[in-house]
């Protein structure tokens, strides 16, 4: 696809009079441009709710001098508005500059000048709306004919292209071609009463694809099944127990619970438990935990579209990286912005992200993982004598100033002596992050590794994000029940 | 842009989508203009200062089969327009029939007076005289001895919209809102311990906002949760404070009151409608008429007039206590309540919220606490009850035990389970006291007896 006509305006003529405009007035300068289309196709009980289809111009413009950050935001992209905009946001920083208490210089990185194009195996512009109204209606069908218990469904289809400019004072000028597809399946069951449901989704950086592999074509029947599944499911008993973790809640434990407390302005802002941290042992020592957001590693999951959590570089201009934060149970790594990275010394290492070209970048994670060890499922059940393995998860919340938090999971079994018994729903898990981590029995093995992904939300912002690792057994959890 | 350009461009649209296609039922033009100012601290210093605005247009188009075309963009010129036109035509052509869809609304004769819903020095307020409100918040928190940081932010926000039909609907109205959060995290030198507390304020008017009250509140509930501690298990009553009777009482009954959400079933209220499902203190209702509140407004996302609805009156679910946009109204055959919401151009009529209040009672707080021998006071929780089932278990992530009619230490890895109905039924105190929160409006409630599930075990 050619660039859109919006992105033209920013051309060598512009960015000279930027850096004019700029000239000893700040200190560091960037703004990031977007042109956006995209579907939205929302359908319950195989019928159309929404079907929508949009075009959205975005510009951020962003300033700083001595510790003071200005931000300019726009949609009406042209040379006119832009200049305009350059020169709201050196007013806005010189403001912020005069009353801030911290003053600090960005540290200066090497220009970044390149083109990233996502290789779509089927561009999303080809594809007919017939078409994506079609898989949608299939889906619908799907979970209504599971079961005559099915009473209600929710598909959801999103996709969007987007076409990115990124400039900055160090002379970086990217260009990116983007696009992204999510599918949701939502279904609710009824019997004697009883109401439960049950969400799934699929989402990938990539084109039509995404909707063609064995994850995405079976997502419906599996929520469905779900659904009714857990309407025979129990209402667990409050206490403690024995449990077992699946990749997902694994990857949602190392997210939520630990990897928000490794974001450096958590740390700046006294607000995580890791602070000051760096060096010491804080898990038992099989505790590996990486962030690796870069592109090819749908590879490992035989994926033809990239994993959804992943990018090229972050809204700052820094190249996706891999990033241990975790070694041998040894804090290793915060995850940084410019900001962040400048002001404690360390190199940044592309955790700067947006959720869009109007919002300000944060340190964000990408792709979160635990490193699998040596156990097989089997032999972690067995040992449990009065245990829940817990599978999937509904929502979870941590707080960062103690590390207690608390999980919903979707589905899980009770263990008794060894054996996979009763399916219960609304499993609540609570635990102190880092008594967990020292806590951990046993961790699974590379057949046990898997991952999701989704949005994480932060400061009003939402970006797309992966986390996972293998099944871990972890001793004496809080659950919580309504019994 | 400015309004008779706006009324032009939309005249054009509908004129142009009425001659599209003769199947068409209904069309509808929305303009959305909004501008805003956000000043954040973080570190308890200034970090950035930020200006924005975002203005666009939307197009809905409905057939007479009932399939409706949506299409968006925030390009206000003809052309463009025009090209949106032709792409909510072609999403409308190939989306579903819907019998369930009766009409988008017909103009109305009045509209509500709502007063105080548009401040003149807001819409006029740069940036500079913004600072004075962060100021105090820093200054406030620098001053405490037991604070270590905050993160804040100040917010002001200008909207005008514009709603036009094919069914000669023509309204649009200009609100402002401005709000101040404030989150501090505190610290015990003997202990070592850090705890946070957050405290916020919505408002329409700026000079309502009142940045001391925001920032003590937000110190005294880090306080308050330092030096946590995990307790037994115990069966005892709870109070909800305002957050807490927010985030297990109105929010629920907001998520299942909802007309869609109910018509789909998915509501643990279905099939109780006109029952009486909670004690005589259980009285609520969603009203869009409170002069200067931040959940007011004239008309809907739809340009339906607000109102105020009655929702459970003595513990008794009302027959008609749903809320409706056109689409769920003309389903049920009844009248829409003005609860169509969107929060801009970008989205289609929803339904949610005007302002949610729970009616107070006649005892101040102190009173219903003393009468308790032990129990938990319940203020924050990031767990939200099942709507579909009404089943609640949650962490307590701010809460005290109480001991012989006294608030006392916080609780670390505290769990609460019950069932929303079980517990309406259970609740036998309500406080004269009441706390705005954005569109909620909360007194503290009591709750007989739940279980409550400890750490400490």
């Amino acid at each position: 696809m050619e660039i859109a006509d919006e992105l033209k305006e920013i051309d060598e003529k512009l960015i000279n009079e930027l850096h004019q405009i700029t000239k000893d007035q700040v200190e560091y300068w960037d703004i990031r441009a977007s042109v956006n289309l995209g579907t939205n196709l929302d359908f319950t009980d195989q019928r159309s709710k929404e079907v929508s289809s949009y075009k959205i111009t975005d510009c951020g413009i962003r300033t700083f001098i001595n510790g003071g950050w200005g931000f300019c935001v726009l949609k009406d992209l042209n040379r006119v508005t832009i200049k305009n905009g350059f020169q709201k946001a050196i007013k806005l920083a010189k403001l912020s500059e005069s009353l801030s208490k911290y003053k600090f210089k960005i540290i200066e990185q090497d220009p970044m000048i390149q083109h990233f194009k996502i290789n779509s195996k089927k561009d999303l512009e080809e594809i007919d709306i017939g078409e994506k109204i079609k898989l949608v209606i299939d889906h619908e069908k799907i979970a209504s004919q599971y079961s005559p218990k099915i009473k209600n469904t929710h598909t959801l289809y999103l996709d969007a292209h987007t076409q990115n400019i990124f400039l900055n004072s160090f002379n970086s000028n990217i260009f990116q071609d983007l696009s992204f597809l999510r599918l949701f399946s939502l279904a609710y069951a009824q019997e004697n009463g009883i109401l439960q449901r049950s969400i799934n989704s699929v989402a990938g950086v990539g084109g039509y694809e995404i909707t063609e592999t064995e994850k995405a074509k079976t997502l419906s029947s599996k929520t469905a099944k779900e659904a009714v599944e857990l309407l025979k499911a129990k209402s667990p008993i409050g206490g403690k127990f024995t449990i077992i973790m699946d990749p997902i809640l694994t990857g949602t434990f190392v997210h939520e619970s630990f990897g928000h407390a490794v974001e450096a302005d958590h740390i700046l802002n006294k607000e995580s438990i890791l602070e000051g941290r760096l060096g010491e042992k804080i898990a038992i020592e099989e505790v590996n935990i990486i962030d690796n957001p870069t592109m090819s590693q749908s590879k490992k999951f035989n994926l033809p579209y990239e994993l959804f959590g992943c990018y090229f570089i972050d809204d700052e201009g820094i190249p996706s990286q891999k990033t241990i934060i975790v070694e041998k149970g040894i804090l290793k790594n915060y995850l940084h912005s410019l900001e962040t990275s400048s002001r404690m010394n360390e190199l940044p290492n592309g955790h700067g992200r947006a959720s869009s070209s109007s919002s300000r970048p944060q340190v964000r994670m990408g792709f979160t993982y635990l490193e699998p060890q040596d156990w097989s499922l089997e032999e972690m059940i067995e040992e449990v004598k009065d245990g829940i393995l817990c599978e999937d998860f509904q929502y979870g919340y941590t707080d960062p100033t103690t590390g207690n938090f608390q999980f919903k999971c979707k589905l899980s079994h009770q263990i008794v002596n060894g054996e996979k018994k009763q399916l219960m729903r609304d499993v609540a898990l609570s635990g102190m992050t880092l008594e967990i981590l020292n806590k951990i029995t046993a961790i699974g093995d590379q057949n046990t590794y898997n991952y999701s992904d989704g949005l994480c939300g932060k400061g009003g912002q939402s970006v797309r994000v992966c986390d996972g690792g293998p099944y871990i057994r972890i001793e004496n959890v809080t659950v919580g029940g309504l019994n | 842009m400015d309004d008779l350009n706006i009324f032009t461009l939309a005249k054009y649209g509908l004129d142009l989508i009425n001659k599209k296609n003769s199947n068409i039922k209904c069309s509808e033009i929305f303009f959305g203009q909004n501008k805003y100012v956000n000043i954040e601290i973080e570190e308890n210093s200034i970090k950035n200062s930020e200006i924005g605005e975002d203005n666009g247009v939307s197009i809905r188009v409905i057939n007479n089969k009932g399939s409706l075309g949506f299409a968006f963009t925030n390009r206000l010129e003809k052309k463009s327009i025009e090209k949106m036109i032709n792409i909510a035509v072609k999403m409308m052509n190939v989306g579903t029939d819907n019998p369930d869809f009766k009409d988008l609304p017909f103009s109305y004769k009045t509209y509500p007076d709502v007063d105080d819903l548009f401040d003149k020095d807001l819409k006029n307020l740069q940036l500079e005289d913004s600072l004075l409100y962060v100021e105090d918040l820093i200054k406030i928190c620098e001053e405490d001895a037991m604070a270590i940081s905050q993160t804040a932010n100040f917010i002001s926000n200008y909207s005008k919209t514009y709603i036009y039909n094919s069914n000669e609907l023509e309204i649009s109205g200009k609100e402002t809102n401005c709000s101040l959060s404030s989150h501090i995290i505190v610290k015990d030198k003997v202990s070592k311990e850090t705890s946070f507390g957050s405290e916020w304020q919505t408002e329409r008017m700026l000079k309502n906002l009142d940045p001391e009250r925001i920032v003590l509140n937000a110190l005294d509930d880090a306080k308050r949760n330092l030096n946590r501690k995990k307790i037994r298990n115990m069966k005892v009553p709870i109070i909800l404070t305002p957050k807490g009777t927010i985030s297990l009482i109105l929010r629920p009954i907001a998520a299942a009151v909802n007309g869609e959400t109910f018509q789909y079933k998915r509501s643990f209220l279905v099939d109780k409608r006109g029952e009486t499902l909670g004690s005589e203190y259980l009285n609520i209702e969603d009203n869009g008429l409170i002069a200067g509140a931040t959940g007011s407004s004239v008309f809907d996302g739809e340009g339906v007039p607000c109102r105020n609805k009655k929702i459970f009156e003595k513990g008794k679910f009302l027959r008609n206590g749903l809320l409706h946009n056109s689409f769920t109204a003309g389903k049920e055959g009844v009248e829409s309540t003005g609860n169509a919401s969107r929060n801009s151009y970008s989205t289609i009529p929803s339904i949610g919220i005007t302002n949610f209040v729970m009616k107070t009672g006649d005892i101040p707080l102190e009173e219903i606490i003393k009468g308790i021998k032990e129990g938990i006071v319940l203020d924050y929780t990031g767990d939200s009850p099942n709507i579909s089932t009404g089943d609640f278990s949650g962490l307590i992530l701010h809460g005290n035990l109480i001991k012989n009619g006294e608030i006392k230490e916080p609780l670390n890895e505290t769990m609460v389970g019950i069932n929303l109905i079980d517990l309406f039924q259970k609740i036998d105190a309500v406080s004269e006291e009441f706390s705005v929160y954005g569109v909620f409006r909360a007194p503290y409630v009591r709750i007989k007896s739940v279980n409550i599930i400890g750490g400490g075990n």
